[in-house]
Order: C-alpha cells, then sequence, then structure tokens
C-alpha cells in the first residue's frame, strides 16, 4: 500500500478509536459526577445507562440548526468544523507503541504545540461571529487565556525535551523506556514540570478550574452560547478530544508512553492515558472555578516563573549530574 | 512536476490572503486572512525541507502574534454591529513607492546572497536541530543577543507608554513617588 493510503487508513482508524472514546468518556464522565455528588447518573438508556451518549447524539443532531441574525455566516460555520480539525490533527503525532504512530515527526513536540496553540482561532472566531456579547466575552476570555498558559505549557514541555534530548515523542518516549520515567527521575524537574503541564493543559483544553471562557454561571455557555444540534456537537467534541490527546501526550512525556512490564505496549499506552482522563474529571468535579483575574495572577506570577526554574534546572542536570544519574 | 504545482498553489493562497488582508472592510477579518498568510507561509518553509521553521512560524505567528492582534483589536474598538476600517484613506502612489522599494531591497539581498546558483535548493543537505542551535548560538550570537535587547527595549517601551496614557488608581502613588 501507498504510503498516503497507509496514512489515511490509519489516520481514519485513530480518528474512529478517539471518537468512540469520547463517548464512552462522557457515559464516564456522567456516572463518575453523579457518584461524587451521592447521585447514580443515566440508569435509563441501556444497561447501566451505557447508550446515554448515543441518545445524547442523536438528541444534538435532531437539533434545529440557528444562525443569529447579524452573526458573520462564514466565520460562525466554520468555527466548529476548524477546532475539530485542530483537536484532531494533534493525534497524528501520538506514540501510542513502537510501531502505531500516524506520523513520526522529528519536531512532533513543535507540531503538537503549534497545532494546540492554533485551537484558539476556532474559539475566538465563534466568540466574535456569533453577534452575542457574551459569546464575545468568552471568545475574548479564551485569547488571553491561550496567550497566557501557553507560556507554562511551553516551558512544563522542554524538560522532557531537554532530559532526553529529543523533539520527537516517540524518540522522548524511547528515551525514558531505555533509562527511566521523568516522572520519577529526576524528581525536581520531573513532577512538578508535569504538573505545570498538566495545569496548563487543563487551562488550554477550557477545563474547570480554568474554564471562565464558558464560565455557565456568568456567561451562559461562553463562545457556544449561539450553538446549536451539529455544530454546537462539534465544538463538544473537540473539547473532549483536546481532553484527550492532552492526557495521552502528558502520558507520553511524563509517563513514559508505552513502556511497562508484562503486557503490549499500546496496553500501557491507553491505560496511562486514561488514568490522566480521569484525573481531568476528578479535578472537574472538584475544584470550583477560578476568576479571571486569579487565572491571569497564577500564571504569571507563579506557573511562568516556577516553568523558568525548571527548565535552567533541567538544562543544569543534563550538563553537570553525574554519569550514573542520568 | 508535481511538487512544484503544490508550491505554486501554497503560494499563490499566501499571495491570495494577502491581498485579501489589505482589502477587507473588517479589522477582525483582516486578521483571520493574516492567519492564513501565515499558515501558507509555514506550509511553504515544510515543503522546502525547513520543518522546524514550519512549525516555529505556526506556534510563534498563528497561535502568538495573530491571537495577540485579535485581542488588541478586540478591546480598542467598539463592537456594535460590524465596524469598518477607514481603508479608503489609503494613499496608493505613495503605497506602491514604498512596495516597490522595499521589493526591491529584498530582491537586492536575494540575487547578492552568496552561493546562490552553485547549490540549488534540492541539493542542500537537510539542516538538523543542532546545525540550526550552533548557528544561532555560536556564530551569529552577537545578532542574536543584538536583537534580544531590541525586544526587550520594545517591550519596556510598551509598558511605559501604556502606563503613561492611562493613570488608573493603582499607577498614582508610583508617580507620585517619583
Amino acid at each position: 500500500m501507498s504510503a498516503l493510503g497507509h496514512g489515511a487508513l490509519y489516520g481514519a482508524v485513530l480518528i474512529a478509536v478517539m471518537l468512540s472514546t469520547v463517548a464512552v468518556g462522557i457515559w464516564f464522565e456522567r456516572k463518575f459526577a453523579g457518584r461524587m455528588q451521592s447521585r447514580l447518573g443515566p440508569t435509563i438508556v441501556g444497561p447501566m445507562g451505557l447508550l446515554q451518549p448515543l441518545a445524547d447524539v442523536v438528541k444534538l443532531l435532531q437539533k434545529e440548526d440557528i444562525i443569529p441574525a447579524g452573526a458573520d455566516r462564514a466565520l460562525f460555520n466554520l468555527a466548529p468544523i476548524l477546532a475539530t480539525i485542530f483537536s484532531l490533527g494533534v493525534a497524528a503525532v501520538l506514540p501510542l507503541s513502537p510501531r502505531m504512530i500516524a506520523a513520526d515527526l522529528d519536531i512532533g513536540v513543535v507540531y503538537m504545540l503549534a497545532i494546540g496553540g492554533l485551537m484558539v482561532v476556532p474559539t475566538f472566531m465563534a466568540g466574535w461571529a456569533s453577534n452575542n456579547k457574551f459569546a464575545l466575552l468568552g471568545g475574548m476570555r479564551a485569547v488571553a487565556q491561550s496567550i497566557s498558559y501557553g507560556v507554562p505549557l511551553v516551558l512544563a514541555v522542554l524538560v522532557p525535551v531537554i532530559l532526553s534530548g529529543s523533539l520527537s515523542l516517540a524518540g522522548i518516549v524511547r528515551w525514558q523506556s531505555e533509562h527511566h520515567w521523568f516522572a520519577l527521575w529526576p524528581v525536581i524537574p520531573g513532577l512538578p514540570a508535569f504538573a505545570l503541564y498538566f495545569m496548563a493543559m487543563l487551562a488550554e483544553a477550557n477545563r474547570i478550574p480554568f474554564d471562565i471562557p464558558e464560565a455557565e454561571s456568568e456567561l451562559v455557555a461562553g463562545v457556544t452560547t449561539e450553538y446549536t444540534g451539529a455544530k454546537f456537537t462539534l465544538f463538544y467534541l473537540a473539547e473532549y478530544v483536546h481532553t484527550l490527546v492532552g492526557s495521552a501526550i502528558g502520558a507520553a512525556l511524563f509517563f513514559g508512553g508505552w513502556d511497562g512490564p508484562f503486557a503490549p505496549g499500546l496496553h500501557w499506552m491507553v491505560a496511562k492515558t486514561l488514568a490522566l482522563f480521569v484525573v481531568v474529571y476528578w479535578v472537574r468535579w472538584t475544584l470550583l472555578r477560578l476568576r479571571s483575574d486569579q487565572l491571569m495572577e497564577l500564571c504569571w506570577k507563579w506557573l511562568t516563573p516556577i516553568g523558568v526554574a525548571l527548565v535552567l534546572f533541567a538544562a543544569a542536570w543534563v550538563q553537570f549530574a553525574p554519569q550514573g544519574a542520568l | 512536476m508535481s511538487a512544484t504545482l503544490g508550491f505554486g498553489v501554497v503560494a499563490a493562497c499566501a499571495l491570495l490572503s494577502a491581498v485579501f488582508v489589505v482589502r477587507a472592510v473588517d479589522l477582525i477579518r483582516a486578521v483571520l486572512w493574516l492567519g492564513i498568510t501565515l499558515v501558507a507561509t509555514a506550509a511553504l518553509y515544510a515543503m522546502l525541507g525547513a520543518s522546524f521553521l514550519a512549525g516555529v512560524q505556526l506556534l510563534l505567528y498563528v497561535g502568538g502574534v495573530m491571537t495577540l492582534m485579535v485581542f488588541g483589536v478586540m478591546i480598542t474598538r467598539r463592537h456594535e454591529g460590524i465596524a469598518p476600517t477607514a481603508t479608503d484613506t489609503v494613499r496608493p502612489v505613495r503605497g506602491a513607492v514604498v512596495a516597490a522599494a522595499l521589493f526591491g531591497l529584498v530582491a537586492a539581498a536575494i540575487v547578492n546572497t552568496e552561493g546562490l546558483d552553485e547549490a540549488p535548493a534540492r541539493a542542500l543537505a537537510p539542516l538538523t536541530l543542532a546545525d540550526l542551535g550552533r548557528s544561532i548560538l555560536v556564530e551569529h550570537l552577537l545578532a542574536f543577543e543584538a536583537l534580544s535587547l531590541l525586544l526587550l527595549a520594545a517591550i519596556i517601551g510598551a509598558v511605559v507608554i501604556a502606563r503613561r496614557r492611562d493613570p488608573g488608581p493603582l499607577d498614582e502613588p508610583t508617580e507620585a513617588s517619583r
């Protein structure tokens, strides 16, 4: 099979798998949230409510497609499509197992940051094109948040890059499987860098406690206020995929990706990704939403300086640590 | 042949969207067109084998600079409906002269680059990241540091200007202490 055909097939399988994971993820989140609030969660549709996501999708797709008067129609329609493309696009460089990588780019980390950084464009487009004050405010918040949290995100990702000396995600995982996981050793730049990555990832994916762009108690639904039916579904999907891919990248960068005993690499990678995905929900249903100014203060006064210090420490570690410690 | 055709299509995209940037009546749309120009430029870099440069172009220009522009437009302009920009005040003759001068300058720089004829683009060995780092931080360190200093000066200048224009209640004690 030609390289192009191979890539297209692999991409189709990857997208199908991610979308099914998202569907099950939605069911899991509703169950999980229910348990945390002493409820049962969905129980009616299918055994244990397992078919609930299917019912949700059917319901969403049946809804009327409304475009508000005075909206910028072209941008309004383009935004959900772009959001889905960008969130799925990052998955191309995910190293699922030593042999399962859609595109093993030698600049995989840069690609991931670049495409992930583009996510703010559709969010902003949606906010602006809706011709709605809540949506516009949500869009402005999203832009401010994305610019700010992009800085600690890049700094956190630089730590494993420096320690392993590779910009390829697969290369970083390979290094970890030959030596040690970065979350475990060296503890000082490794573990705090993971915490930093996790927080910045939550902020980039607009997840609680960093979800002020769509804070429903003040902004109705933020940028998605005016969206209905299929377009809203795409935004919802993009947000879930963003979180899922973010968890997978966190697992690859800091927890050794496919590395682990007894089971095949793919199993380990999936297990680690899902574990981080669950932590995202755990955080979401535990913490409160930060206020806008607290968000900026946390980013610029705490996370960014800590990130710079971690990068310097990682560089010093590579330069000065004794050979045995590496 | 198909590579040349693809290059041509992407280059045409970059040029066309650049025209739309200038012609757009609505400032936000102009910024979004600029985004397409920048993405097309990144694609050109990638096609020429400079994939790292392409990634950085996307990361910094589309993800960073364009977003900042959008933010600047949003907080400085009123948005009651669509706010048109004053494109009718453009002076075509002066613009053409400046554009021609800039084109001449860049073209002269390209033509006068040494070794352009001996090494066509395809024959060049792929540049590794290590080469790139060495080139910036060893060979051209002075220029690199000078640029950093310039950017730092620009940031400080921006902060000073922004503070002067908007003396909020928080700034007053600072002004008095001076």
